[in-house]
């Protein structure tokens, strides 16, 4: 059964890293199974999200199997499915091989109630309106942290292998090397060299999560994740999997401590932890005398289970009613940020503040790498939540990936008809630094890329002297509000290399009735 | 005018087309007695140094074009290393009129490995995202088709190249424009906001990378650097259909006309000053033709010798 088990991560995590992959445009309009699939089986975030928004849609019944698999089951999911799981049972592997019958060490058992606070205080805050679930849902987290923080990286590295190869001249073999990156580009490693901000701070705290498995082996899933303890409480009758340990037969070896995965105390005999066991198998497999059996049972074989503290819980979710306010008491509460520039089937912010999850999937999808997570712009409860960038990247015309990705519906599903009519933003041309306004020379860039059918982007003819002294038309480019729909290619291709000449600010939004412009 | 001699090597050529391709062409249907006799090369036809064919059937309308102007083996010799550059610079789908016809740049592609081209690649460097301007235009798609190998400009595919130009100095320049033997220029005929028209030079800045973006400050002058530096051994015009208003990408078929045309010479400004005639306008006010004459990459009297016009109906 252990090596049915790992079969079963290494799986479900080809499968999620194939997903992720996926998750790009592959030269049709429409993403097949995008990476969120995972999103939708998670009853954390669905949970979350209907607590948030008080709105109930029909995806989030997918979360319904796991949660009817998980009462039957237990945590199978921690051990068996869950992405993060795998990632911190190979890394937790080495750490485990460290430990030692006869010590407390690598076990931390005073903070396996930890999970069960973040999760009260999670669920307590999307209960009043804050759906911070995002931060630490381990499939927000995971898709996030790869998609933002360990993707540019592993493609950089990558790429310079590869480009080192190519650079290097050497006959037959730099050609190949040549041929296999272009191979490579747009199936395993992205079609652009993705880059983002932020990349490095979140990859580096999923890299401190992912370090944790130093102190405990999946220090993470025993002590921190939410969805874990979420799936603990759900499912710890765990009535088709249940571990007993033979009292009779048990020698008191402690194996079976070690090498359990969610530190669920296998032994001693009758103090075995159900919220916390994963189903590993492990403690069946390692036990020298076959003490341990798992079986279907109804009966409780005794109950380990650690006592969660109901007055710690109580603070926890006291805790969040004091945070939600404050996070809201911002001053992007008062006036919105002007490069808070939502991709186009953004719900208004209010509503999208409580169901985005951060996952950066959007980011992820977007063609043209212009999605990029806030830091500040959308105040603390909008932290890594997406907007568009358009010095980096714009918004492509006949594109709507980001909201067929979108989990929770903040992005809801848009047509690309009913996409190219949603403005987004404004463009504003600065007179000061414009090519033609400023220095008499014709540009024009912003009006050639303008995506409108009819521009947005127009000009004024001028008849105007060069530089040469020779009479010129000079094409001075100007903005119609109706026309312009925000996509910011104009910023993106303004010549004017450092600070453009044309940006885009978020005003005159078609999701806000306050972000407008005219009566 | 037509005379008889010239349309019976029209069915000739048509019928040519016929019998290579794999397209359906009941547009130019051509009686079987008249093949096989037909394909005989003995009677030799008149060459000229530029064709534009008029035609419902753009395949049959390219081959005629180049048919008239000495065949595509006058222009690719056997084993060269081809780069067909059409216009591929933004999402937008055929109808649009916003990059090159597919059916064109296909059998250009055809008739290239015809002729003997070792290798026949297509690829620009587009506005918009690359996978799917190279889908949409149906590029993609046509050229594969046809044989060609559809590549992605790269980032390492630009080096920096001294282009020697008048404005337009050290750039960084698609590898495969260099590499190639020979290049055939395959732009498409589009209103321009700023050039006013954008025809057979300014299809050459996709060849390039950087900041080419620049190259608007100083457009006829960049233009023809580019044209002097690439030197394009065939240019094919596509006017097949034609980009009126709110070019370069266009986006409303109100603004697209039909002119089932396609215009073929080895001389750029041939291609460039017949362009600026579709559009009903005056070359003298497009400088990109004087200057290109000036610097000595052609002529823009294209009607003085050698022209013809051909209407297959």
């Amino acid at each position: 059964m252990r090596n049915l088990r790992r079969l079963s991560q290494i799986l479900f995590f080809l499968f999620f890293v194939y997903l992720f992959i996926q998750t790009e445009y592959k030269g049709r309009n429409e993403l097949g199974l995008p990476v969120r699939l995972f999103l939708d089986f998670d009853p954390l975030t669905a949970l979350s999200a209907l607590l948030a928004s008080h709105a109930a849609r029909a995806i989030f019944l997918l979360s319904l199997i796991t949660v009817g698999l998980t009462v039957f089951l237990g945590r199978f999911y921690c051990g068996w499915v869950c992405p993060l799981g795998a990632i911190n049972t190979v890394l937790g592997y080495f750490r485990m091989r460290t430990l030692k019958p006869n010590h407390s060490e690598g076990r931390y058992p005073r903070l396996r109630p930890l999970k069960y606070y973040v999760l009260v205080f999670v669920l307590v805050s999307a209960l009043f309106g804050w759906n911070a679930v995002g931060f630490v849902d381990p499939i927000s987290l995971t898709i996030r942290s790869l998609a933002i923080g360990y993707n540019p990286a592993i493609n950089k590295i990558a790429r310079s292998v590869l480009e080192a190869g190519v650079a290097a001249h050497i006959p037959v073999v730099s050609p190949a090397i040549d041929a296999l990156y272009t191979k490579m580009t747009g199936t395993v490693l992205s079609f652009n060299q993705p880059i983002f901000r932020q990349s490095l701070l979140i990859g580096l705290i999923f890299t401190a999560i992912l370090a944790l498995n130093a102190l405990a082996p999946r220090f993470w899933c025993r002590y921190l994740c939410p969805l874990g303890a979420l799936l603990g409480v759900i499912g710890w009758k765990q009535v088709g999997a249940r571990v007993n340990n033979d009292k009779e037969k048990c020698i008191s070896c402690r194996r079976c401590v070690v090498a359990c995965q969610g530190d669920a105390t296998p032994f001693p005999p009758g103090e075995w932890a159900s919220r916390e066991c994963l189903v590993c198998y492990n403690c069946r497999e390692v036990c020298p005398v076959d003490a341990i059996s798992i079986t279907a049972t109804a009966r409780g074989t005794g109950d380990g289970n650690v006592d969660l503290g109901r007055r710690r819980l109580l603070a926890s979710g006291v805790a969040a009613l004091f945070v939600v306010p404050a996070v809201a008491a911002v001053v992007q509460r008062k006036r919105t940020d002007p490069s808070l520039i939502r991709p186009p089937g953004a719900l208004p912010e209010e509503e999208f503040l409580r169901r985005c999850v951060k996952c950066g999937e959007c980011m992820k999808v977007c063609l043209t790498n212009g999605l990029h997570p806030t830091l500040t712009e959308a105040g603390l409860e909008g932290l890594w939540t997406p907007i568009l960038v358009p010095r980096l990247g714009y918004c492509e015309y006949n594109c709507n990936l980001c909201s067929q990705v979108c989990p929770t519906g903040a992005i809801r599903p848009v047509t690309v008809v009913e996409k190219q009519k949603i403005h987004i933003g404004l463009a504003f041309v600065d007179k000061n630094r414009c090519i033609p306004y400023a220095f008499g020379r014709n540009c024009i860039v912003c009006e050639e890329h303008c995506p409108t059918p009819k521009k947005a982007i127009t000009f004024v003819e001028e008849r105007a002297i060069d530089e040469k002294g020779a009479s010129i038309i000079l094409k001075k480019p100007v903005v119609s509000p109706e026309l312009c729909i925000g996509c910011g290619i104009c910023e993106t291709k303004c010549p004017v290399i450092d600070r453009p000449a044309i940006y885009v600010t978020a005003v005159n939004e078609s999701r806000s009735q306050e972000n407008q412009l005219f009566l | 005018m037509l005379d008889r001699r010239r349309f019976l090597v029209g069915l000739a050529a048509g019928a040519a087309g016929l019998l290579v391709s794999k397209g359906k062409l009941q547009a130019f249907p051509v009686p079987k007695s008249l093949k096989l006799g037909a394909t005989d090369k003995s009677e030799k036809s008149e060459i000229h140094t530029m064709a534009v064919v008029k035609g419902a059937n753009p395949e049959l309308a390219t081959r005629k074009a180049i048919e008239l102007i000495g065949g595509m083996g006058s222009f690719v010799s056997k084993g060269d290393v081809v780069l067909v550059k059409p216009n591929i610079g933004w999402d937008r789908v055929p109808e649009q009129a916003a990059n090159t016809n597919p059916v064109v740049v296909g059998t250009l592609v055809a008739l290239a490995l015809e002729a003997g081209a070792k290798k026949v690649v297509v690829a620009d460097n587009p506005c918009n995202d690359a996978r799917r301007t190279y889908v949409r235009s149906g590029i993609a798609d046509a050229a594969k088709n046809a044989g060609a190998e559809v590549v992605y400009m790269e980032d390492r595919h630009y080096v920096k190249t001294n282009l020697n130009g008048e404005v337009i100095k050290d750039w960084l320049v698609y590898r495969g424009a260099i590499e190639a033997d020979k290049i055939i220029n395959v732009p498409i005929a589009k209103h321009h906001g700023l050039g006013g028209l954008t025809l057979a030079m300014k299809n050459l800045m996709g060849v390039t990378g950087g900041a080419r973006n620049l190259m608007h400050q100083r457009l006829p002058e960049s233009l023809v650097d580019l044209g002097a530096f690439f030197k394009p051994r065939l240019t094919v015009l596509d006017a097949v259909r034609i980009l009126k208003a709110n070019g370069p990408q266009g986006g409303s078929t109100q603004d697209v006309v039909e002119l089932n045309t396609v215009a073929a010479s080895a001389d750029p400004v041939h291609i460039e000053a017949f362009g600026v005639t579709l559009f009903g306008k005056k070359v003298e006010d497009f400088p990109t033709v004087a200057l290109a004459e000036k610097r000595g990459l052609g002529t823009g009297d294209f009607r003085s010798t050698g022209f013809i016009e051909v209407n297959l109906g």
